[in-house]
Parts: structure tokens; sequence; C-alpha cells
């Protein structure tokens, strides 16, 4: 997924650069059209419009079904993890693939962030590690191996090293 | 060099120009310190490429450093301009504006104070409950100074925001009138304001709720530094800093954008009017930079689902005012208008593209299923930076071009143009960076970075240099322009 979004991110980017660059092109004065078309005010209209349309769209098309939904299915196992300055408590840390796992996360002292990395350093999920409050997100791991824990919400000092591996088999 | 003496004297001929030398003070200590912050940061992005040795505990104390920087040189240079402009159309006490600059200087020396002498390096959201959690590593006395900093920098901007609230109302009645809701509900408003009034009259409303909300989880978080059995929720906590967060750096182009409605028209002939259209967008925009705050929370499964819904479905929707209206307005009023660019005008413009095009993968990090593999990487960040130096930031030297213009059509000469390309190719180099990091997974704020990040490090560094040059050439045009005049 996310060298999709770097794609479509950079092609939104590159496509205002484009409509800036063009106004800038034809920025000198004109003498047999001193002013913008009349239809200006219908364009932003359509763009409007269109922009909503699509907003719209992809708000149905990305929360439904609601992204959250975090409930421990039949079969499913839990896995708690708890955060602390600066290490995890994970348990248990092997889980078995392809069915779905609820991780329920919480900390200690102050926030953190549970970030799942699968082997080849992509992250798959994440959630916080709150004080005082339990977040809860599900996954299915499709592939064994050893994947890492990082955390993800600065601190302390061993921020960059809190880091904790859960095997999947 | 042309003569550019008598752009001061022209600069303060239109209207009351209370504390326009506080202005100029300010934009050249945003200038100054925006250099210093940003070497900083190449630090950052070199300890992080391994090309330079720092020590992890340095290198947070950085990174809380350039973080409540970056975020008081954005305030700063955003309230300058919206004080010079707003100058034009209402009466504004010069006193209070120095006083603000007092409160703000202050709060910065304790700032920095805090972090480079107490060691504090709790990142400048000071994320409750960390500042009373350090590890071993700071004191609560440099916790306290750092809150405390912050505290006379938010009263520093509410004093400013009081005082050009009592302004607007003074001469438009109430905020209503200052908003153009007349001109909205009704077709028509005698004395409608010009943008500049709608624009500050609406960062005023939100962003003075936003410090007020900020001001409360500072003074919570100090008093919890020596009362530990004082607590607050830490959801609750969370909210409220990202709520205030949220709103106040959004603020800095809100206000900084003002320059882009003034100024631009004296290059294209065509004023910048206040249409309903504009008025609507800036009534939704206050709104909406209130609502979409929870988009800083989509990883906080315990928050309410309609707040998260919010935050996704806002992000987007607050998109739609800058795209809709600042942007194709400009492109409008850009084409065949006879445009003169130079150093303002280009910087003025580009400006307007880094926010709009910045927005871009924040509306994207901000979808719900991509937050999810995206929050807390160097995505963010690459939002940001992109946002802010390209957008901003360049609202701001395009300002401080204008301000110091010559008095007679210079283009862009020589060191401008190239100050500028390298303005705009290294900040641009500097948050695509950030974005291909978030892409390939890399957290953010992490001081050690593993041998397969490296590339991107390096070539932020790079970069970050070129953009660094870029800064100094706009900046010393300014300084040197300001002195030529000073002498004159």
């Amino acid at each position: 997924m996310q060298v999709s979004v770097l794609v479509v991110s950079l092609v939104l980017m590159i496509a205002v650069a484009a409509a800036f660059w063009r106004a800038v092109l034809h920025s000198a004065a004109d003498e047999a059209q001193p002013r913008p078309s009349g239809h200006v005010e219908g364009y932003r209209t359509g763009l409007f419009w269109a922009l909503v349309v699509l907003g719209a769209v992809a708000a149905v098309a990305t929360l439904r079904p609601w992204p959250y939904d975090a409930s421990a299915s039949e079969g499913a196992i839990v896995v708690t993890a708890t955060g602390s300055q600066w290490s995890w408590e994970i348990a248990p840390q092997q889980v078995p693939v392809g069915r779905p796992v609820v991780f329920k996360v919480t900390s200690n002292d102050v926030n953190h962030g549970f970030g799942v990395y699968d082997p080849d350093g992509v992250m798959l999920f994440q959630t916080q590690a709150m004080p005082g409050y339990v977040n809860q997100v599900r996954y299915t791991f499709a592939k064994p191996g050893k994947y890492r824990v990082l955390c993800m919400e600065y601190c302390g000092l061993v921020h960059h090293d809190m880091i904790e591996e859960i095997e999947v088999r | 060099m042309a003569n550019v003496s008598a752009l001061v004297d022209r600069s303060t001929a239109v209207g009351a120009k209370p504390a326009l030398t506080a202005v100029k003070l300010s934009m050249g200590l945003g200038g100054l310190a925006l250099v210093l912050l940003m070497l900083l940061g190449l630090c950052m992005r070199l300890a992080q490429g391994g090309l330079l040795s720092m020590e992890p505990e340095l290198f947070y104390e950085i990174m809380t450093a350039h973080g409540a920087g970056m975020v008081g040189i954005a305030a700063l240079t955003g309230a300058g301009i919206m004080w010079f402009f707003l100058a034009r159309h209402v009466q504004l006490t010069a006193a209070v504006y120095w006083l603000m600059l007092c409160c703000f200087l202050l709060g910065v020396a304790l700032v920095l104070g805090a972090i480079f002498v107490g060691r504090f390096a709790g990142a400048w959201t000071f994320l409750y409950p960390l500042p009373a959690h350090s590890g071993g590593v700071w004191e609560t006395g440099a916790a306290a100074v750092f809150l405390a900093g912050l505290l006379s920098i938010g009263t520093a901007f509410l004093l400013f925001y009081l005082e050009t609230g009592r302004a607007i109302i003074a001469r438009y009645g109430n905020l209503s009138q200052a908003l153009a809701w007349p001109l909205l509900l009704r077709g028509s408003q005698d004395d409608a304001p010009p943008p500049a009034v709608v624009a500050s009259a609406a960062v005023i409303v939100f962003n003075g709720i936003g410090i007020v909300v900020g001001a409360a989880v500072l003074a919570i978080s100090l008093i919890n530094l020596y009362a530990p059995s004082f607590t607050i929720d830490p959801l609750l906590a969370k909210n409220m800093i990202y709520f205030f967060g949220h709103v106040f750096i959004n603020a800095t182009i809100y206000m900084a954008v003002i320059a882009v409605y003034e100024i631009i028209p004296e290059y294209t002939g065509r004023p910048w009017k206040t249409s309903r259209t504009f008025a609507a967008a800036w009534s939704a925009i206050m709104l909406m930079v209130l609502a979409v705050y929870p988009h800083h929370l989509l990883q906080d499964t315990v928050m309410p689902g309609w707040a998260l819904a919010i935050g996704q479905v806002v992000s987007y929707a607050a998109g739609l005012p800058v795209i809709v209206v600042t942007a194709f307005s400009l492109l409008v009023y850009l084409t065949r208008s006879g445009m003169r660019w130079d150093l303002a005008s280009a910087l003025l413009v580009t400006g307007v593209f880094g926010w709009t095009a910045g927005v871009m993968p924040a509306i994207v990090d901000a979808v719900i299923v991509v937050n999810r593999v995206m929050h807390n990487t160097l995505w963010v960040p690459g939002h940001f930076h992109f946002y802010l130096l390209i957008g901003e930031m360049a609202m701001a030297f395009g300002f401080m071009a204008w301000l110091t213009r010559a008095d007679v059509p210079e283009g862009l000469p020589g060191a401008s143009y190239w100050g500028f390309l390298a303005y705009l190719i290294g900040g641009t180099g500097v948050a695509v960076t950030f974005l291909i990091g978030g892409a390939m997974s890399v957290p953010r704020r992490w001081a050690v970075h593993v041998p397969e990040w490296f590339m991107q490090d390096r070539a932020a560094a790079f970069f970050a240099l070129i953009s660094i040059i870029g800064t100094i050439v706009l900046l010393g045009r300014y300084l040197a322009r300001l002195a030529a005049a000073a002498k004159a």
C-alpha cells in the first residue's frame, strides 16, 4: 500500500505543480483577451462538485467496512502487549499464520506506539499504547516468519531501541 | 543596488502602520532563527544517515528545539504579516505587538534554556505524561521551564489575537460583519470587509480557542510535575494537545496567506475581492480547522468512532477551500494579467503552490486505512515540511522581499534568482525525501536509523544543505536592504 500511496500523492502534487506552471506561463498580458473567460465561476463550481463527489466515493469506499472492527471473532488469538520505558511485554510472542489475532495494547507509563513490521521491514499495522487505556487492532498474518514490533510514538531516550519480536508459525 | 530607501516611506504611507519596526524585526528574527533551526535539522538527518556521530540524548534535544522553534517561527512570521496588513484597515495599538514580541522572546529563552541547559527532550508536543517521565534524562525543573516557555509564547499570541480582535470589532461592529456573513447570507453587505479582515477574523476565532485549550493542558501538565496526584485523563490530554497543536500550526499559514491577498493584486492589477465564495470558504475553514484535529488520533482506537470518521472526512473537506478558492482564484488572477515577476511575487505564488501541494499527502494520510501504515512514519514530517517550507515560509519570504522591494521593477536578478531556486528545490527535496522515507515505513523521531534507511536520510541532508543556502541568500537580501534603507 505504501508505494501506491506515495505514487498517488506525488501524482497529485505534480498535477498541482502543472496547474501553477501553466498559469505562470500564461501570465503575460494578452490584448486580445485581457480578462479571464466569463466561465471561470462555472469552472470553479464544477471543480468543487467534482471534488465533493470524489470525496464522497472515497469516504464510502474506505470507511465501509468500518476499519476499526477489532472484535475477537471465533478462533481468534488474543495477544496482550504492554509498553514501558523502554521495552515491550508481549504475550504470547508466537501466533499462528492464517488466524485472526487481536492485539490488546496498553502502556505502563507514557504513550508508546505499537507498530508491527514484516520481515522485509514494511509496516503492516499499528496502534497507540496508552496508559490507562487498551487499544485493540485485529490482524491476520498471511506468511510465517519473524515480525518486529517498533515503537512509533516518541517516548524518550531509548524510543528508537524499543523493539521486540513476534514469531508467526 | 536599486534605491530601497523609498520603499520604507511608501510602506508607511498607506494607512496607519503601527509597529512597522517590530514587524520588520519579527521577520528578520524569524529568518535568522530559521537558518539556525535548519542547521539543526540538517544535523538530525546527517545523524540518522550515519554521517554524523551524535548521542541519542543530544539528538532528541535538538529534535525538541527544532520542532518548537519552527512552530514558533511560523507563528511569528504569520502574525507579522497579519498585523502589517490588518493595520491598513483597522486601528491597531503598536504597544501590544511589542508586548507580544517580548512575551514570545521570553518564551523562546525559557524553551531553549530548558532544552540545552536542563536537557529537556520531550518533543514540542509535550505529550502527557512524558514531561514528568523522562526516565532519568531531565529534571522536573527542566520540564517545568519548557512548559512555562510554551505558556509564555501562547500568552504572547493570545494578546495578539485579543488586540486584533478588539480592533476589528471596533471597526466593523462585530465578528459576523468582519466575517462577511451578511454578504454570505443575504448576498450583499455595506462596507464589506476586505480579504485580510475576513481571514484575520477567522484566525482570531479558531486560534484563540486553540490557544486557550493549549494553555489549559500546559498548565495541567505543569502542576502535575510538582503534584503527581493532580492528573488528567491521558486520552483527554492527548485530545487537548493535538487540538491545540493542529490549530496553532494551521493558523500560521492562514495568517501568512493574507500577504498573497494583499500583495498579488499590486502585480496583477486585479483586486482580490471578498466574494460570497470567499466568505463561505473562510467561515467553513474556521469550523473545519477546529473539527479536523482527530486525524492526529486515528490510531487511538478507544476514541469514539464518530470522532475518527470526522477526522478522515473533514481532512478531505478542509482541503477544498485552499484548492477551489485560494489556489483557483490565484491562478485565475495570474492568467493573462501582465504579471510582473520579481522575487516577491515568485515567492508568494510559490507559497500558495506549496500549501496546495502539501495538502495532498496530508489528505491521503488522513484516510484511516492509509494512516494505519503511515502514521508516525516520516510521511508525517514530509507533509508538514512541504506545507511549511514551500508554503508558509515562502509566503513569509515573499512578504519580506516585498517589504524591501526597489522602487523600480527589478525582476529576478542573479542572486535572487539562484537563491529562490535553491530554496524551492532544496525545500521540495527535503519534503519529498521524507515522503519516500514514510513510504519505506521509516518511523519518525528515531535518533538511530538502520543502514537500509540511510539513502533517503543522506539525500535529505543534501537537499537540506541546498535549502539552507537558498534561505541564507533570501535572508541576506532582506537584511542588507533593511540596512541600506536605514542608512539612507
